[in-house]
C-alpha cells in the first residue's frame, strides 16, 4: 500500500468522524415541540392577511369550504387559505407530526378524544377560550375540546354514528323503525329480511367505518359512561359479563348483515344502501351525502339498535362531537387562522357548511335547511349517549377492542375473541 | 400431446389472469361507481374522461405527477453519477482501499429502509429536509446508491484496464478518462441501471409517506394511497389514478422493453 | 419489440476474462496510483456514510431508550424494548409471525411458479416471447397500483373472483375480510406482481445449458422427470439462489402492497414487521419503533443466511 492511499485513508476516516459528530447532534431527546409546560397562550393578533393553511381530514367537503374560503377571502384583503387534506386515517395516525412543525396546520381539525389528547399533550393549541368564536357554540357540546380549564379546540360537527334506514323498505316490511328493545330490533331485523332485503348492511372490512356500530352496541350495555377509558387503564375489562353480553348481541346480528360483511369496504356497503339492496347502513349520518351522490332518493332515517331488554335504557342514541377546530401554536400566522376560525363558527356560515355536507353542527342558532337535517334535526333533541369509541387513546388498543366485535362476527366465539383483545389491552397497561 | 395441451393450459390460464384485471381497471376508469358495480366486465357506456379529470383537477394528481416526474427526473441521473464516480474510481484504485470502499458502499445493500427510518426521520427533520422534495431526492439517490455502484462497479471493473493506461499515456486525467472512456463503455449497464432506478424511483412509497407531509409534496403513490381513506373506496376514481400513475413507465416499457426487463432483473439479481 | 434474458448472460461475459488483466496490468505499469482517483468515490461514501451507515447505527442508540419523538426528556431503558417485543407485545409477534408465514408462502410458490413459467417459455418463439412481455409486466407497476387492482378483484360483494364464481354458483367468502385466509390472498397478489420478475431470471439461466446435453441424455434414454433432475436442475440451481433471496427481501418489505390492500394501519391478519415498525412509529413510540427495526433487520439477516445454507445443501444431496 501506498502512502497516499494510507494518507487517503486518514482523510476518509476523517469524513467518517465528522459523519458520526453530526450524526451525534440527531440523536434521541431534544425538544422540536412548541409551547412549554405553562398552558397555552392565546392566539397572537394582527392583521388578518397571508397564507393560511387548514388542515382537515374531511375530503367530501373540499368544495363546500372553497365556498366558505371565498366568501372569507372576500372580506379581509390578502388572505389566502390552502386547505391540506389527508385521508382520516392518515391523518390519525400523522398529523400530530405534521402539524408540530408549524409546515402546516395553521389552522386545523382533530378528531375527540385520543387525538385531541395527543394533540393537547405535544402543546399544538392555542388557547381559544376568550376567542369571538366560543361564544357561538351550544355550552353543552364545548366539552370535547376543553383540558381544565381550557378551551383548546371547538368541536365543529355533530354526528350521529348510528345506522341509517330506509324509510321505504322499512314501511314495506312493516317493520318497525324504532324499536324499544333488544328483541325488537330483532323482530326488526327478521321482518326486513323475510321482506328479501339485507336488514344491515355493514362495512366490516374497514375499521374506521365498521366500527362506528360500537357506540351504538356499548352505550347501554356498559356500566359506566367512560367505560372506554376505563377498558383501557385496565378498570374495566374485555371479559366481563356487560362486555361479553354485548358481543352476544354482536353475535345475534352475525344473519342479519350482509353475506362476507367482514371483507365489505365502504363504498360497496353505501351501494347495497343506496341500491334499496339494504335496509340499513350501519356507519353512521355522515354517510348521508355520500349516499344521496350514489342516487339515493329515498327518506332516510336513523336506527338505534337499541341493546336493552327492557326498553328502559339510559341513551336512545349516540352522537359525536367531534371535527375540532384548532389554531396552532407553531403557527406563523395565527391571527389570520384564528379569524377564519371565528369566521366558521358564525352561525350563517356554520349553516351553509351544514346544510351543503348533510352535517350537524355544534353552533348555536343554525338554520337547517336541508331536508335530510330536517328530518333527523329531532335526534338533536334526544337522550344522546356521546360516541364511546373515541375515548381510547391508544389505537392499537381501540383496533384491538373493536376487532373482537368483527371476530365475534365472523364466527368467533365471543369468549374466545373477548380473551383476544383483552391481552393486547393487559400488554399496553 | 398431454403435456403441450397442459402447457397451453397452464400459459392461457395466466394470460387470462394479469390481462383480465388490467382491462377491468382500464374500462373501469372510464365508468361510474355504479355501472363498474353493475358489470364490472362490460365495455364502458362513454368514454366520458370524468373520473381522469377529477382525479388531476379535483384531487390534484396533476401536481403529485409533477414531483414524481422531478423527483425521479432528478434521482436517477444523480443516482448514476455518483455511482459511476464511485464505481470508475474502485475500478482504478488497486488493493485493500478499492476492495474496502466498494465493500463500504455495497454493504448498504443489506439495510432495508424499514431499519433506519427513525432516525433518519429525525436527521431530515434537523437539517429542514421534511417535507420538501429535496429530501425525497436525497433519500432515494441514498438508499439506491448501494445497488447502483454495485451493478455499475462491478461492469466497471471488468472493463480491460489497458484502456485506462493507455488514456494516461495519452497524458489525460482521471477525469477525462473516465467521462471519455469510462463512461461511454460502460453505456448498456448505466442504460440498464437507469431503468432499474426509474421504476424503483417511480413508485417509492415509504419516504414520501415519512417525509412528506402538505398534500402540494405528494408524489404519486402516496397521493395515490391517500385517495382510499376512511371515508372513500371509489374504485373508478383509483383506477383513473392507477392508469395515471403508470402511465409514463407503462410507455416506456412498450418502447424499451428489452432494456427494462435486463435493468430490472440485473436489479433483482444483484440486490 | 422483444425480450431477451441473454443481455444478462452477455453483460457477464467480458467478468470471465477478468482475473487475467489485473496481472497483466500490474506488470506493465509499475506507476503509483493516481491519487486524484481517491475523489471519484468520495461524495459516494460521503452520502452513504452520512445517511445510511450513521442512521442505521443510531438506530441502536434509540432502540435503548423510550423516546416519544418530540419531547426532550428520555430515558434509557436498556434491553427492555427488545424484551416488551418478544414477551409482552403480542401484536409485534403476531406481525412476526405473519411475516415468516408470509415469506414462507411466497418464496415456495413464487419460486416453483417462476420456474413454470421459465420452463414453459425458454424456446425464443414469437408467442414465447409475446407471453414474457406479458408476464413480466405487473412488476413495473407501482405496489400500490396493484393493491388497488386485486382490492376490487378481493371485494366480495362487487369484486371480480366472487363475479366469475358466481356464475358457477360458488360463492368465494369474504378473501381479505376471513381472517384465517386474508394472508394468503395477500400472498397471492405477492405472486401475480413480482413472478414474471423471477420468470426471467430463470429463462437467462435456463438459455445458458447447452441443448446437446439433453440430446445426449434423450439417446441414453432419459425421460424428462429425469432429464429435469440430472440436467435442468443443477444449471438454474444459481439462478434460484437469486430468485429465492430476492423474494425473500421483497416478500419482508411489503410494505406497501399491504398498506395499499389493508389500508393504514392494516389489521391485526395482515400486519407484518415493516407495518407494525410503521404503526410504532406514528404513534410516537420512537425508541420503541428503533428496537422493532432492528429485530426486522436482524430476522431478513437469520433467514436469507439460513436459506444459503439449505440451497448449498440440496444440490449436494442429490
Amino acid at each position: 500500500m501506498s502512502q497516499i492511499s494510507r494518507r487517503q485513508a486518514v482523510a476518509l476516516l476523517g469524513a467518517l468522524g465528522f459523519g458520526a459528530a453530526a450524526a451525534a447532534c440527531a440523536g434521541p431527546g431534544g425538544s422540536t415541540a412548541p409551547g412549554g409546560a405553562s398552558g397555552p397562550a392565546a392566539p397572537s393578533t394582527g392583521a388578518v392577511t397571508g397564507k393560511v393553511s387548514f388542515a382537515h381530514w374531511r375530503g367530501e367537503d373540499k368544495a363546500v369550504f372553497d365556498e366558505l374560503i371565498k366568501r372569507f377571502a372576500a372580506k379581509h384583503d390578502g388572505v389566502e387559505i390552502a386547505q391540506d387534506i389527508s385521508t382520516s386515517n392518515d391523518y390519525n395516525a400523522q398529523a400530530l407530526q405534521k402539524l408540530r412543525g408549524g409546515s402546516i396546520g395553521d389552522a386545523f381539525a382533530t378528531f375527540r378524544g385520543s387525538q385531541f389528547k395527543n394533540f393537547t399533550e405535544a402543546g399544538i393549541y392555542t388557547e381559544l377560550k376568550d376567542s369571538k368564536a366560543v361564544g357561538n357554540y351550544q355550552k353543552g357540546l364545548l366539552s370535547a375540546g376543553r383540558n381544565g380549564d381550557s378551551q383548546l379546540g371547538l368541536p365543529y360537527q355533530v354526528v350521529f354514528p348510528m345506522p341509517m334506514a330506509n324509510v321505504d323498505l322499512f314501511d314495506k316490511a312493516g317493520a318497525e323503525i324504532a324499536p324499544k328493545n333488544w328483541d325488537a330490533f330483532l323482530g326488526m331485523c327478521e321482518k326486513l329480511a323475510s321482506a328479501g332485503v339485507i336488514p344491515i348492511s355493514w362495512p366490516g372490512g374497514d375499521v374506521g367505518n365498521g366500527g362506528q356500530l360500537f357506540n351504538c352496541m356499548i352505550a347501554n350495555n356498559a356500566p359506566v359512561d367512560d367505560m372506554c377509558a376505563q377498558i383501557e387503564q385496565g378498570k374495566l375489562k374485555c371479559t366481563d359479563d356487560w362486555f361479553l353480553k354485548m358481543l352476544g348481541q354482536y353475535k345475534d346480528l352475525a344473519p342479519f348483515v350482509q353475506p362476507n360483511a367482514t371483507g365489505t369496504a365502504v363504498e360497496p356497503a353505501q351501494n347495497l344502501f343506496s341500491q334499496g339492496k339494504a335496509a340499513m347502513l350501519a356507519t353512521g349520518s355522515y354517510h348521508i351525502a355520500a349516499v344521496r351522490g350514489l342516487g339515493a332518493k329515498f327518506p332516510i332515517d336513523l336506527v338505534f339498535p337499541n341493546t336493552t331488554s327492557d326498553g328502559n335504557g339510559k341513551y336512545e342514541g349516540a352522537y359525536n362531537a367531534t371535527f375540532i377546530l384548532g389554531v396552532n401554536s407553531a403557527s406563523k400566522n395565527q391571527a389570520a387562522a384564528a379569524a377564519w376560525i371565528d369566521f366558521l363558527s358564525e352561525p350563517e356560515n356554520a349553516g351553509y357548511y351544514a346544510n351543503q355536507t348533510a352535517q350537524h353542527v355544534s353552533v348555536d342558532k343554525v338554520e337547517y335547511t336541508n331536508p335530510d337535517l330536517k328530518r333527523l334535526s329531532p335526534w338533536l333533541q334526544k337522550k344522546t349517549a356521546l360516541a364511546a369509541r373515541f375515548q381510547f387513546n391508544n389505537l392499537d388498543v381501540r383496533n384491538a377492542v373493536e376487532a373482537s366485535a368483527t371476530a365475534v362476527i365472523s364466527g368467533t366465539s365471543p369468549e374466545q375473541a373477548a380473551a383476544a383483545a383483552q391481552k393486547i389491552v393487559d400488554e399496553r397497561l | 400431446m398431454l403435456t403441450s395441451i397442459s402447457r397451453r393450459a397452464i400459459l392461457a390460464i395466466y394470460a387470462v389472469i394479469i390481462i383480465v384485471p388490467l382491462t377491468v381497471v382500464a374500462f373501469g376508469s372510464f365508468k361510474s361507481t355504479q355501472e363498474l358495480f353493475a358489470g364490472p366486465f362490460s365495455l364502458p357506456q362513454s368514454l366520458s374522461p370524468d373520473n381522469f379529470a377529477e382525479v388531476v383537477g379535483g384531487q390534484n394528481l396533476g401536481s403529485s405527477f409533477m414531483n414524481s416526474a422531478i423527483v425521479t427526473g432528478i434521482s436517477v441521473p444523480l443516482t448514476l453519477f455518483l455511482a459511476s464516480l464511485a464505481g470508475y474510481g474502485v475500478s482504478r484504485l488497486k488493493g485493500f482501499m478499492s476492495w474496502a470502499i466498494f465493500g463500504f458502499l455495497v454493504l448498504g445493500m443489506a439495510i432495508p429502509a424499514q431499519a433506519n427510518m427513525v432516525p433518519l426521520y429525525v436527521l431530515f427533520g434537523r437539517l429542514g429536509l421534511l417535507d420538501n422534495l429535496t429530501g425525497l431526492i436525497l433519500a432515494n439517490v441514498v438508499s439506491t446508491l448501494p445497488i447502483a455502484v454495485f451493478i455499475l462497479g462491478g461492469f466497471m471493473r471488468t472493463l480491460p484496464k489497458e484502456l485506462y493506461e493507455a488514456s494516461s499515456i495519452d497524458g489525460s486525467g482521471p477525469w477525462k478518462t473516465y467521462s471519455s472512456i469510462a463512461l461511454p463503455l460502460s453505456a448498456p449497464s448505466i442504460a440498464a441501471a437507469a431503468i432499474f432506478l426509474f421504476v424503483i424511483h417511480w413508485n417509492e412509497l415509504l419516504y414520501p409517506l415519512l417525509f412528506i407531509q402538505s398534500p402540494g409534496n405528494r408524489t404519486l403513490p402516496l397521493a395515490l394511497l391517500s385517495f382510499q381513506g376512511e371515508f372513500q373506496t371509489n374504485y373508478p376514481l383509483l383506477f383513473a389514478g392507477v392508469i395515471l400513475a403508470s402511465l409514463p413507465v407503462v410507455v416506456a416499457y412498450v418502447f424499451l422493453q428489452r432494456y427494462f426487463v435486463a435493468g430490472i432483473t440485473a436489479g433483482a439479481s444483484k440486490g | 419489440m422483444s425480450i431477451h434474458p441473454g443481455t444478462a448472460a452477455k453483460r457477464k461475459a467480458p467478468g470471465s476474462n477478468a482475473p487475467a488483466n489485473p496481472a497483466k496490468v500490474r506488470r506493465r505499469s509499475p506507476t503509483r496510483v493516481n491519487p486524484a482517483l481517491y475523489l471519484f468515490p468520495l461524495p459516494a461514501v460521503a452520502v452513504v456514510a452520512f445517511f445510511l451507515v450513521m442512521p442505521t447505527l443510531q438506530a441502536f442508540q434509540y432502540a435503548i431508550t423510550d423516546w416519544n419523538g418530540f419531547s426532550a426528556a428520555f430515558n434509557y431503558v436498556g434491553v427492555d424494548n427488545f424484551v416488551r417485543a418478544f414477551t409482552k407485545d403480542s401484536l409485534f409477534t403476531n406481525a412476526l409471525t405473519n411475516n415468516l408465514k408470509f415469506v414462507l408462502l411466497v418464496v415456495i410458490a413464487q419460486t416453483v411458479f417462476s420456474l413454470v413459467l421459465a420452463l414453459l417459455l425458454t424456446k425464443n418463439s414469437r408467442g414465447s416471447i409475446l407471453l414474457r412481455a406479458l408476464f413480466f409486466f405487473p412488476t413495473i407497476l407501482s405496489s400500490v397500483s396493484v393493491a388497488f387492482i386485486w382490492k376490487f378483484i378481493y371485494d366480495p360483494n362487487f369484486g371480480l373472483a366472487n363475479s366469475v364464481l358466481r356464475t358457477v354458483g360458488v360463492d368465494g367468502g369474504a378473501y381479505l375480510g376471513n381472517d384465517a385466509q386474508a394472508l394468503y390472498w395477500v400472498a397471492v397478489t405477492q405472486v401475480w406482481f413480482h413472478s414474471g420478475q423471477m420468470m426471467v431470471v430463470y429463462i437467462a439461466g435456463l438459455q445458458a445449458i447447452p441443448r446437446e446435453l439433453y440430446e445426449a441424455a434423450e439417446m441414453d434414454g432419459a425421460n424428462k422427470w429425469q432429464q429435469f433432475k440430472s440436467i435442468t436442475w443443477p444449471f438454474v440451481a444459481p439462478a434460484t439462489s437469486i430468485v429465492v433471496a430476492y423474494t425473500t427481501v421483497q416478500s419482508f418489505k411489503a410494505f406497501d402492497l399491504i398498506l395499499g390492500i389493508a389500508g393504514n394501519p392494516p389489521k391485526a391478519a395482515l400486519d407484518i414487521l415493516s407495518t407494525r415498525i410503521y404503526s410504532t412509529f406514528a404513534n410516537s413510540e420512537f425508541g420503541y419503533a428503533a428496537a422493532q427495526s432492528i429485530i426486522f433487520m436482524a430476522m431478513i439477516a437469520l433467514v436469507t443466511w439460513l436459506q444459503r445454507r439449505l440451497l448449498r445443501l440440496t444440490p449436494k444431496g442429490d
